[in-house]
């Protein structure tokens, strides 16, 4: 028998014992757990460590830990390399590490050639099983997630900002509501310790799911199973959310700045996620109202395509990050959702006409549901987009784990097998169970705030200009309804407040 | 007659082969390359898995072509104005194509070139987009309402960016540091030619009829299909495509004869930013001076340089260092950035970036940190080229320079060649502090 030979079968044992050890493991939370995509002769291997850990589980004072601690992993030294050293080691592999927080989930990430595989594998192994933990390290990337919290998010990604304070707006008072990167007075008081600490109690083995997907070696699985299997056998439950935000009318946050163009984000808490059965009803009716960059969405239609107002207008029925290309970035599973609408920038001077716009066609949406013609479309459409989400290694095996966590085989499949079995009225009906117009957070990043809280709390009429003096006939006729369209806004649902207020402390700002 | 060339290697290699690395053949994919009667040329690289095709029109015009006063940001203009339809399909028609089909489609611009994607599932869906591709690029219709309604999106687009700070730097750099080539401008354009953009109906049509024109395009497609079967159906319905016969001359940009500097006040607050631009060469896969100067710019201001170990990890000075330096069709800037945690230490990182340029003048670089950077590149693409968008993402950019996929394989046996006393002659030739413009740009101080 060849060398070769032997290593196969080992290889093929190994990876048996740990299929095998996994499966025994999978009633006991304390113990890691693995997800396997081999694809033999791929010349590039994808890991990605899954800890089931984010942001919500800052401890309260400590908000931006769990975003630090993981950055010191992926940005940092080992017990035995500095930073400068991994870079170098790394630099001629083409290699990095990323990491990725949201609430109750992250990963690192990283690519490599499989000439390179043991080199990157025995670095990448020690930066999150034995980080070196140094103060420079900590130092520095403290100072850098203070300057995103002060100066970056605030001054220089308006559509970010809107996002995080329709966040704030959603989850107010509850474990989801901050930015991972926390704020400026907790990330201040946050010292190596407390990194160390935070390390200690959530790299365990049952928080932990390794990944690995491409043209690995069989027997490589077991080898990093048997080496992160010396964490810690723990593991942090699942957390028991509260429910959410109660209904209370048109809310409006307004961060004022200078600025020449209006942020918009908008939305509310729904009580699905991609486990509910109605899911897949519900996603139709999203796509068709503002799937994410894409002509099909109504919004992009009626908001850029007729009227030329800003570049694009989207919804969503679960939180979205776009990944490669435009579909969406995977590891960003919750077990609480929300709907969002995302306008982006647009002239100050056409910013009222525009949220009474979005709100209007959600009422139509509400009101009125989906056509016959617009269901058959989506859903066809749907059935063939979601053909292209898994293409790298790196999304194929994110669908991967994201399917288990929501408890299926494979999502993507699931979607072959349920849409076609939808109907239209399965849409309406969810649309009408989950979807409202009277309840929605609105963040609005502006300048000369308080002249649009005064708009919109007496409900002035707000026309639309044009640059182009011959719009259809059609348009404006529409224009009319919607530019004094009635919003129910209290005066005391619209807070005007100085962009620079946010993040200093965990929250929305007094 | 067609022209038909077959550069394909001797075995059919799949994404899933296993590079040769350690040569420079990057590229491990067969492809062909055939030219129409009307001068299209059309570049095929088919890949037997996994059921997806990649669909790409690169028509070599982009903000380079904008030679004119007041017509910053065309290219990209007429980007958008490619998707309204036809007499034949549409707008409507169009879009709800490319919904059934489930496509993911877009165009983007850059200097030198404006580029179409589809990128769908399922081969039997080939012949209906080469029909639906083809009627655009030649019977694409707009009127002058439609024009107007299009230009405002270009200004939403324009403050989608308008609080990014690395947007502007690279606004006020190119502005400073080019005179008279349109490498002055981005893609996006000055502001006051975006908002004089709805009055431009009669240029947009004179700019179709000059760039829009298959002498002046590429068609690519990467995927499963099959090489014949393309052919036939583009030979259907491209070959009534007219040429353009146009040539568009750039005006060349006169050497610079003095270090220039311009600093711009951000109206809140901001880390600050540094960028620096040298005048460097044009894509070259036969000249060493472009890949000599990717070298070296890796060299110097990649994570493992000695200054970024220095600036950004030791001293902390800065949150980012680094160069770009984009492959062009004419000469363009290589341009060191970097955002800086302190506004004080601005002068010093400034400094210390012209004092590692001045070492590379006079200290060979290592023969090992060389054969760093070479992998690093390798690697890279080796990355890139991992899907079938990747591998049509990637040609993309190359077919505009040279219309021939082999560019790549020419272009890494050149960066093979390159020795460290390559890298000193070129630190010598362009990093010259005459051709520098410097530009910053932190929190306002006129405010």
């Amino acid at each position: 028998m060849s060398k070769a030979m032997i290593r196969w079968l080992l290889g093929i044992f190994l990876t048996g014992m740990v299929l095998i050890s996994i499966a025994c493991q999978k009633e006991n939370p304390n113990m890691l757990t693995s997800e396997l995509l081999p694809l033999e002769g791929n010349p590039l291997i994808q890991f990605k460590i899954l800890i089931k850990i984010g942001s919500a589980n800052d401890p309260a004072g400590k908000e931006g830990l769990t975003q630090l601690t993981l950055s010191m992993l992926a940005n940092g030294g080992t017990k035995t390399m500095t930073t400068e050293e991994i870079a170098k080691a790394f630099y001629p592999m083409a290699a990095s590490v990323s990491v990725q927080v949201d609430k109750e989930m992250s990963v690192f990430s990283g690519t490599i050639h499989r000439d390179n595989l043991e080199k990157y594998y025995a670095i990448f192994k020690e930066m999150l099983l034995n980080p070196g933990f140094r103060e420079d390290d900590f130092n520095r990337l403290k100072t850098n997630q203070l300057d995103f919290l002060s100066k970056t998010i605030i001054n220089n990604m308006d559509e970010q900002f809107g996002k995080e304070i329709l966040s704030l707006m959603l989850y107010e008072g509850r474990p989801y509501q901050q930015i991972p990167a926390g704020s400026v007075e907790t990330v201040s008081g946050i010292t190596l310790d407390d990194v160390k600490a935070l390390y200690k109690e959530q790299m365990v083995q049952g928080n932990i799911t390794v990944g690995l997907a491409g043209g690995y070696p069989a027997d490589f699985p077991a080898k990093v199973v048997t080496d992160f299997s010396v964490l810690p056998q723990s593991f942090t439950p699942r957390l028991s959310l509260p429910a959410q935000r109660p209904r209370q009318g048109l809310q409006f946050i307004i961060a004022d700045k200078q600025t020449p163009a209006t942020a918009i984000s908008m939305g509310f808490p729904v009580s699905l996620s991609r486990s509910s059965k109605d899911f897949f009803a519900l996603w139709i009716a999203g796509s068709h109202f503002g799937e994410h960059r894409q002509h099909v969405s109504l919004l992009f239609q009626k908001i850029r395509e007729q009227r030329g107002q800003n570049y694009g207008d989207y919804a969503y029925i679960e939180h979205f990050i776009q990944g490669r290309d435009k579909f969406p970035s995977t590891n960003y599973c919750r077990q609480q959702q929300y709907f969002s609408i995302w306008i982006r920038p647009l002239a100050n001077s056409n910013r009222h006409f525009v949220i009474r716009q979005a709100l209007l066609e959600l009422k139509r949406l509400v009101e009125e549901g989906i056509s016959e013609e617009r269901f058959e479309m989506v859903r066809t459409y749907l059935l063939n987009y979601t053909k292209l989400y898994a293409q790298t290694l790196n999304e194929r095996l994110g669908w991967q784990m994201d399917s288990h966590y929501y408890g299926y085989k494979d999502f993507l499949a699931e979607v072959q097998a349920r849409l076609p079995k939808i109907t239209r009225e399965d849409i309406n009906r969810a649309i009408k169970k989950y979807l409202n117009f009277e309840n929605v957070y609105i963040a609005v990043i502006t300048q000369d705030g308080e002249s649009l809280k005064k708009a919109l709390v007496e409900n002035a009429v707000s026309p639309i200009t044009y640059a182009n003096p011959d719009m259809p006939k059609a348009v404006l006729d529409e224009d009319k309804i919607i530019e004094s369209y009635p919003l129910q806004v209290k005066t005391e649902n619209v807070k005007v407040i100085p962009a620079s207020e946010f993040f200093k402390k965990p929250g929305l700002p007094d | 007659m067609l022209r038909f060339i077959s550069l394909g290697l001797a075995l059919f290699l799949v994404l899933a082969f296993p590079y040769p690395l350690q040569s420079s053949e990057v590229f491990p994919h067969n492809y062909k390359i055939e030219e129409l009667e009307n001068g299209l040329k059309v570049v095929s690289v088919p890949l037997p898995n996994p059921n997806i095709i990649s669909y790409y029109t690169v028509v070599r015009s982009g903000s380079r072509n904008e030679v004119e006063p007041g017509k910053s940001g065309f290219a990209h203009f007429f980007e958008h104005i490619m998707f309204k339809g036809t007499k034949k399909v549409p707008r409507a028609a169009y879009d709800d194509f490319l919904t059934r089909l489930g496509a993911g489609t877009n165009g983007f611009t850059t200097d030198d070139f404006t580029c179409y994607f589809t990128v769908f599932a399922g081969r039997e869906n080939l012949a209906k987009v080469v029909e639906t591709e083809a009627d655009r690029f030649i019977n694409l219709y707009y009127d002058e309402e439609m024009l107007k309604t299009e230009a405002p999106v270009i200004e939403g687009e324009y403050y989608a960016s308008v609080s990014n700070p690395g947007r502007k730097l690279e606004e006020i750099l190119r502005d400073a540091a080019f005179t008279a080539h349109s490498y002055k401008h981005t893609t996006l354009g000055y502001l006051k030619d975006i908002l004089d953009m709805p009055n431009q109906f009669e240029y947009s049509q004179l700019y179709k009829k000059r760039f829009y024109a298959p002498d002046n395009s590429i068609l690519l497609v990467v995927g499963d299909f099959d090489h014949n079967q393309l052919m036939e159906y583009v030979r259907k319905y491209y070959s009534s495509w007219e040429r353009s016969n146009y040539t568009l001359v750039t005006p060349t940009e006169p050497p610079q004869k003095e270090a220039k500097r311009v600093d711009y006040p951000w109206p809140s607050r901001t880390l600050p930013r540094l960028a620096i631009g040298f005048h460097g060469p044009a894509f070259s896969d036969e000249i060493i001076d472009k890949p000599a100067l990717d070298l070296l710019a890796k060299i110097a201001f990649s994570p493992s340089s000695p200054l970024y170990q220095k600036l950004v990890l030791k001293e902390q000075k800065c949150l980012t260092l680094g160069a770009s330096f984009d492959d062009s069709r004419d000469p363009s800037l290589l341009t060191l950035t970097s955002i800086i945690k302190k506004e004080e230490d601005l002068p010093y990182v400034e400094e210390e970036i012209f004092k590692e340029l001045d070492r590379l003048k006079t200290e060979l670089v290592s023969p090992e940190l060389l054969a760093e950077v070479k992998s690093n590149l390798k690697y890279s693409l080796a990355e890139e080229l991992g899907t079938t968008d990747g591998v049509a993402g990637v040609l993309a950019f190359y077919l505009n320079l040279t219309a021939d996929p082999g560019t790549l394989n020419r272009l890494f046996g050149l960066y093979e060649k390159v020795t460290p006393e390559d890298v000193q002659a070129m630190a010598k030739k362009y990093f010259v502090k005459t051709s520098s413009t410097v530009a910053t740009l932190s929190e306002g101080k006129t405010q």
